[in-house]
């Protein structure tokens, strides 16, 4: 198991004797929007899957998926919202980026998402730009 | 004629002298007493909420009213076209069981919503919490049967991923909303407040 996998494992243990798991944060979450595969519904929902991991690459786009309504604004707190981003990563997301890209931490969480986005959609096409010129990227029409 | 009278004198007085009117009264109590007390005695009603969650997709017949919002929540009821039934706990829109479908569902005639409001409901029954996904069928113009609105849990429009006051057919091509329907996805690991 890689080093990423035990410690996404270890922030779910932590988590897990307070909070309820994970996957049902998922569900009761994200899974309404974004589906039980979280493929998202095309045009209208984006899909976490695959793409969560692209983003979790640069600092741009872990600031940017941190900072969508649907995170920034859910009831999870930050160890909880930390714990199911890895989660979705994990599940719905390429192993060989899992094993090179790191973990969201709560510290991580708190100091970025309550942070405002002047415009979601020209920074997601920043990020976007910025992800293609570095490796696999989500499509334009993200 | 006035033998005639004299019969029915004579069967009357007899029957007078043989019965006891107070005995009479006394019977007559009993029976409407018993018959008020009959519906208070406790009815198993579990194996009909098994039987109504296993309802085919054939159409039931449509309820000649709506059931408001009454103390009967905490009760938690069993009938899939009553406001009151557990599953529905969170519920805003017209009940597809009502409209050709059935609690889970969705009418011929009409698709699932793509995207979905999920939560939690207390099953009285067994005394558990369940995941229960919200969705909208979506196809056709409002259904108007069984109207109903709980909130449990439900918060205000800000907490847009907490507000049933949503169009959840948004998602699918045809975004006229029909009916919901409120599906069990599986046990709750802990309440969700």
């Amino acid at each position: 198991m890689s080093r990423w996998r035990w410690s996404v494992s270890a922030l779910v243990l932590v988590s897990a004797s307070a909070v309820a798991s994970p996957t049902q944060d998922y569900v009761l979450n994200c899974m309404g929007c974004h589906g039980a595969t979280a493929e998202g519904v095309p045009g209208k929902v984006p899909p976490l899957a695959h793409t969560l991991l692209q983003f979790m690459r640069s600092p741009a786009g872990r600031s940017y998926v941190l900072r969508v309504p649907g995170a920034s604004n859910s009831r999870l707190s930050d160890v909880q919202l930390a714990a199911v981003l890895n989660w979705i990563a994990g599940n719905f997301g390429s192993v060989t980026l899992a094993v090179s890209t790191p973990p969201f931490t709560a510290q991580e969480v708190a100091a970025t998402r309550h942070t405002p986005m002047a415009s979601l959609r020209a920074t997601r096409r920043e990020v976007l730009k910025e992800l293609a010129a570095s490796g696999p990227a989500p499509s334009e029409d993200y | 004629m006035h033998r005639l009278d004299r019969i029915f004198e004579q069967s009357s007085r007899s029957l007078a002298q043989r019965t006891s009117r107070r005995s009479f009264v006394a019977v007559l109590g009993q029976i409407l007493t018993g018959s008020l007390l009959l519906p208070l005695l406790p009815i198993d009603r579990v194996s009909r909420a098994a039987a109504a969650s296993l309802e085919p997709d054939a159409a039931p017949p449509p309820p000649a009213h709506k059931s408001p919002a009454t103390a009967a929540h905490q009760a938690g009821s069993d009938d899939p076209q009553s406001c009151d039934y557990w599953k529905y706990c969170a519920i805003d829109g017209f009940l597809c069981s009502c409209c050709g479908g059935s609690s889970h569902s969705c009418p011929p005639g009409t698709a699932m919503s793509a995207v979905a409001w999920i939560g939690t409901c207390h099953n009285p029954g067994d005394g558990r919490d369940y995941i229960v996904t919200y969705n909208d069928c979506c196809g056709k113009t409002s259904c108007g049967n069984c109207g109903c609105n709980r909130n449990e849990r439900e918060r205000p429009l800000y907490r847009l991923l907490r507000n049933n006051d949503i169009n959840w057919c948004v998602a699918n091509a045809d975004s006229n909303y029909h009916c919901t329907v409120s599906v069990i996805l599986g046990l709750a690991e802990k309440d969700q407040k």
